[in-house]
């Protein structure tokens, strides 16, 4: 009985091929669509999960803001990890993390240049359960100048060789070490916040003299550490934290310490001095969003296609009944009917899915995968969707076969006015889910035009910084190289400036320096604020950089490379007090146990891109070699001539210094890539709201085709009648347009609602003006119409002799 | 006695008032009859036919089938006795697309819970019986109108029924595939099958040992 139940649905889908690849399709791509953004969403999710991470926490530092306390920086103090672990028995094990930014590594005359290191104390490996693959975990790291490698480092300096026991040279700002190799680990997966290459033994920070006094010994005034504890199972953890946060540490009522699973790194935490740039829980909550979205649409689609085809088989229904069938068979029978559908729908989406993914992987070297974990995950979804699809299925046969057998073999079944009201309800809905979507592409594609045409305050068009570790000891003659070295460049034809600061707009944030505590020219101290600042080496780079001045001038430069001089930015002024920017001039302030002068004001400019407003910055006057910086000047037309103009300044850098590495990046280039991860995010989106759209214009077309069906008598009548072709379509899709708008008013404040709650994540936002939402109207119209029309317009054209006679 | 209708009438509710499709009809079928139905359209001849089939209700009277009230039973228990005792043969044959010639004579059979071995062997006698084992693998769309209702035939007798109900089994054929169904029914009563038939033709009704005429829902 159940083969001829598979048989009779296989021969129906096989035979009804635009209903059912509609249907299968449909499906597939919506299932398909939710499983890959899934996969992604659970990727983001899966962040420095390892054995025993739901156990770990991250310590932070707050600091006071006005009266409310912030997040103010990821990393802490020494003493804090230590000082944690002694005084709360909670805690079982604590690790600092000391991350290099780069260290440059030399074997057998070759060189490596690494990032992702760290200094590492030895219960490292206690915390983070990444097993360790040679080497003695009792004494791992314990001992100064040694160093840890995962595999892949290990394999790319020494090959073949057994690294355990070998010397490596490690170079950091200039200055040399030898460190040993004492374990090899395993490579740390992509999915954590802490990318880690190599550990160094914490000791070496005796050892090695990149290091200076203030780090070396236990204090509470640099806090460049990383730390991380385990506490016990039975933890309660908040009144942990409270007990950490009331802490008093060190007398000082102006920061607090702070703690967060690591866990949550990744997604939900954004703090200055982070080990990276993090990832977004908005972001994933919105494509999760439009993961379920596409999920439900093609969900509606099929219970929309599916009740409506049914009807169509009354008559079947009717003999069957006649047969002897029972009610509970004939449910049965439909629900097979779907599963097969549904099964292969999933199955469909399944290959698809494994075939983008491995496409996506190969060409941007990521490591997504459609792994059982990840499928385990997904089936409550899954299930929850077909175990609803399959009552959906029963519904059709329930009523089919309500009805007496002699009125449904006369086929005379309609549509009950109740279950046209579903149809309706969904497939305004679906409309809703479209327009919100098309709403939700345009404001964010908006949003980052918006963010690329801001003025910046500053220019960094033409401009390149050159960065390279000097391989050997850094010594006095050091600073006069420096300087022949920027005037040869200086001499090349296309170059305009060159200037050595310590970060430019748009570096990383572990550049800034920042401190709490000044004091203001009338006199005021304010112990409530962080003040960030840096320095640069030539006045000039004001003019470089393109920064306008609004009162005062550069500061500037003498032989000592000290002067104490400063330029402030018009938020800093703004925080002092200043109200006449002119009155600043020569005005002194003092931190650091410093005084120092303001020689002029600039205005405003982002130092960190757009998606956080202005903030105050204080530019110091300092000898300062971190980055060399080369404008040049508009000559230089073609990538080419870049290259050209690169080469030469590398070798007049390889002249100087013979014993270094060399590196740039292009200002412009890399502020802008601050914005990938938006961008990426407005592609994805912009390519699953297209296939959101396809989705429910497929089912439209479903739709159409069957209410033209339905209806070709009743054209044929009117058209015997003298209705024109266009009369005719005006009649046909005049519903969908009153769908439209019944729609339309509906999804307006849902997607204003989101759309609002996503620009909270920018400083600078665009508008969402009235435009956005007329133009998301008209696309759903436009692809309406072009959805149902065509058919329409067949059924229209129809002879009416032909569609009558066939009553 | 196989069926006994007792005052029965059906009506629909239009427009407030009632129209009757039947009204006050009796009728007598004994087992081994062939009875022919007769009358002009919208007489109530499908309408009379249906009722005896179960396939609809009645307003009012009193059915009587193989000694069971049937007005009084519920639905599930007509379904098992009109299962059990009678087979549909209609103008339109009724066959399922989507099934074979062999899978639309055994689909009744499945219904009614017979071993698998069984049913291979009631659809091979059919088969055998009507000459059309060749077809046994075709689809009805693949078929003649005159075979598709011999299909449809030998469905409604697979089941051993007692009662055959025919609603103008031969109003889509042409004369010779009439005629040829027509003999068939005959053989059948001769075996002891009681028929009822609703026919247009004078003809056809001639093969019937009684004929009713309807005319506006009575017997005249």
């Amino acid at each position: 009985m159940y083969t001829l139940y598979f048989k009779i649905a296989i021969r129906y889908l096989l035979k009804n091929k635009l209903y059912s690849i509609i249907n299968i399709l449909g499906l597939s791509v919506g299932v398909a669509s939710f499983i890959l953004i899934m996969v992604y969403v659970n990727y983001e999710r899966s962040y420095d999960s390892f054995d025993g991470s739901e156990d770990v926490y991250r310590v932070y530092m707050d600091y006071k803001e006005g009266d409310t306390f912030v997040p103010g920086d990821a990393q802490t103090y020494n003493l804090t990890g230590p000082t944690i672990k002694n005084k709360f028995p909670e805690v079982l094990e604590q690790v600092r993390l000391y991350k290099f930014e780069e260290v440059v590594f030399t074997y057998n005359n070759k060189i490596f240049k690494e990032k992702d290191g760290a200094l590492a104390d030895p219960s490292y490996f206690d915390i983070f359960k990444y097993p360790l693959l040679k080497g003695d975990l009792n004494s791992i790291l314990q001992e100064p100048n040694t160093i840890v490698l995962t595999q892949n480092l290990a394999t790319k300096l020494f090959r073949e060789e057994n690294p355990i026991g070998k010397d490596i040279v490690a170079f950091s700002a200039g200055n040399k070490v030898l460190l040993r190799v004492t374990g090899i680990m395993n490579n740390v997966p992509k999915t954590t916040h802490m990318k880690t290459n190599f550990l160094i033994s914490y000791a070496t920070i005796h050892t090695w003299d990149t290091f200076e006094k203030q780090d070396r010994e236990p204090n509470w005034n640099q806090n460049h550490f990383f730390t991380y504890f385990k506490v016990d199972k039975n933890t309660n953890i908040d009144a942990l934290k409270s007990k950490i946060i009331t802490w008093d540490f060190q007398g000082n009522f102006r920061e607090r310490h702070n703690i967060e699973p690591i866990e949550d790194i990744h997604l939900y935490s954004n703090k200055p001095y982070e080990a990276e740039v993090n990832g977004s829980a908005v972001r994933v909550k919105f494509l999760t969003a439009i993961a379920i979205v596409i999920l439900v649409l093609a969900w509606l689609n099929y219970i929309n296609l599916s009740t409506t085809k049914s009807l169509e088989r009354t008559k079947e229904v009717g003999i069957r009944k006649v047969a002897g069938a029972q009610r509970a068979q004939l449910g049965i029978q439909s629900v097979i009917e779907s599963m097969i559908l549904n099964f292969g729908a999933i199955l469909l989406a399944i290959c698809t899915s494994i075939f983008v993914l491995s496409i996506y992987n190969k060409t941007t070297g990521s490591e997504l995968a459609l792994t059982a974990r990840t499928l385990k995950q997904l089936s409550p979804v899954i299930a929850t969707v077909i175990f609803a699809i399959l009552l959906v299925s029963l519904y059709p046969a329930w009523v089919l076969s309500s009805y007496s057998p002699s009125k449904a073999l006369k086929g005379k079944i309609r549509a009950s006015a109740n279950g046209l009201h579903i149809r309706k309800g969904l497939i305004i809905t679906q409309f809703i889910a479209a327009i919100v979507l098309i709403i939700s592409t345009i404001v964010i594609t908006k949003q980052i035009n918006h963010l690329q045409n801001q003025p910046l305050g500053t220019s960094l068009h033409n401009s390149i910084a050159f960065s390279g570790e000097l391989l050997t000891k850094k010594d006095e003659v050091l600073e006069q190289k420096y300087e022949v070295m920027k005037n040869e460049i200086m001499k090349l034809p296309y170059v305009t400036h060159v200037v050595t600061s310590k970060t430019f707009p748009g570096d990383d944030f572990g550049n800034l320096s920042s401190s709490v505590g000044i004091t203001y020219p009338d006199g005021t101290e304010d112990d409530h604020n962080v003040n960030y600042s840096y320095e640069v080496n030539n006045p000039d780079y004001f003019e470089m950089m393109d920064m306008k001045f609004v009162a005062g001038g550069e500061f500037l430069s003498n032989t000592t490379g000290k002067n104490n001089q400063v330029v402030i930015n018009e938020e800093m002024a703004q925080r002092m007090g200043i109200s006449n920017p002119k009155e600043a001039i020569g005005q002194k302030i003092k931190f650091w146990n410093e005084e120092w002068n303001i020689t002029g004001i600039v205005k405003n400019y982002h130092h960190f891109g757009l998606k956080t407003s202005v903030i105050p910055i204080i530019i110091r006057y300092s000898k300062v070699d971190n980055y060399m910086l080369v404008k040049f000047d508009t000559t230089i037309t073609s990538a080419s001539g870049y290259t050209q103009a690169i080469t030469q300044i590398e070798n007049v850098w390889k002249q100087t210094f013979p014993e270094s590495t060399f590196d740039y990046t292009f200002l412009d280039k890399k502020f802008d890539a601050q914005y990938d991860d938006d961008r990426q995010f407005n592609k994805v989106f912009r390519a699953f709201t297209i296939l959101a759209i396809c989705i429910a214009a497929l089912g439209l077309f479903g739709l159409t085709s069957y209410t033209c069906i339905q209806r070709k008598k009743e054209i044929g009548i009117r058209k015997v009648n003298g209705a024109s072709i266009f009369k005719i379509l005006k009649l046909l899709n005049i519903d969908f347009i009153k769908w439209i708008g019944i729609a339309f008013v509906i999804a307006i404040p849902i997607a204003w609602y989101a759309m609002n709650s996503w620009l909270e994540n920018f400083a600078v936002k665009t508008t969402i003006s009235w435009w956005v939402f007329v133009l998301a109207g008209i696309v759903t119209l436009v692809i309406t119409l072009l959805t149902v029309s065509w058919q329409s317009f067949v059924a229209a054209l129809q002879n009416p002799v032909k569609s009558l006679r066939t009553e | 006695m196989l069926v006994q209708l007792k005052n029965i009438s059906k009506w629909v509710n239009s427009g407030g008032q009632k129209t009757f499709l039947l009204k006050d009809v009796d009728l007598w079928v004994h087992e081994g009859d062939f009875i022919s139905i007769m009358g002009p359209s919208g007489s109530g001849k499908s309408t009379l036919l249906h009722i005896i089939g179960m396939l609809d209700n009645f307003n009012e009277g009193e059915y009587t089938f193989l000694e069971e009230p049937v007005h009084t039973l519920k639905e599930k228990h007509r379904a098992n006795l009109y299962k059990q005792y009678i087979g549909f043969v209609f103008q339109a044959y009724h066959l399922i697309d989507e099934l074979t010639v062999k899978e639309n004579l055994e689909m009744p059979l499945l219904y009614k819970k017979h071993s698998s071995s069984q049913r291979k062997s009631l659809v091979a006698d059919m088969l055998d019986r009507f000459n059309i084992v060749g077809k046994k693998d075709l689809f009805p769309s693949q078929l003649s109108g005159g075979q598709q209702q011999l299909v449809g035939v030998a469905r409604a007798l697979i089941a051993s029924p007692k009662l055959i109900l025919a609603d103008e089994p031969t109003g889509n054929l042409n004369s010779k595939q009439g005629e040829e169904i027509m003999e068939i029914f005959k053989e059948l009563n001769k075996e002891g099958v009681t028929i009822i038939q609703v026919t247009h033709s004078e003809k056809n009704a001639g093969y019937g040992s009684r004929t009713i005429n309807l005319l506006d829902g009575k017997i005249v």
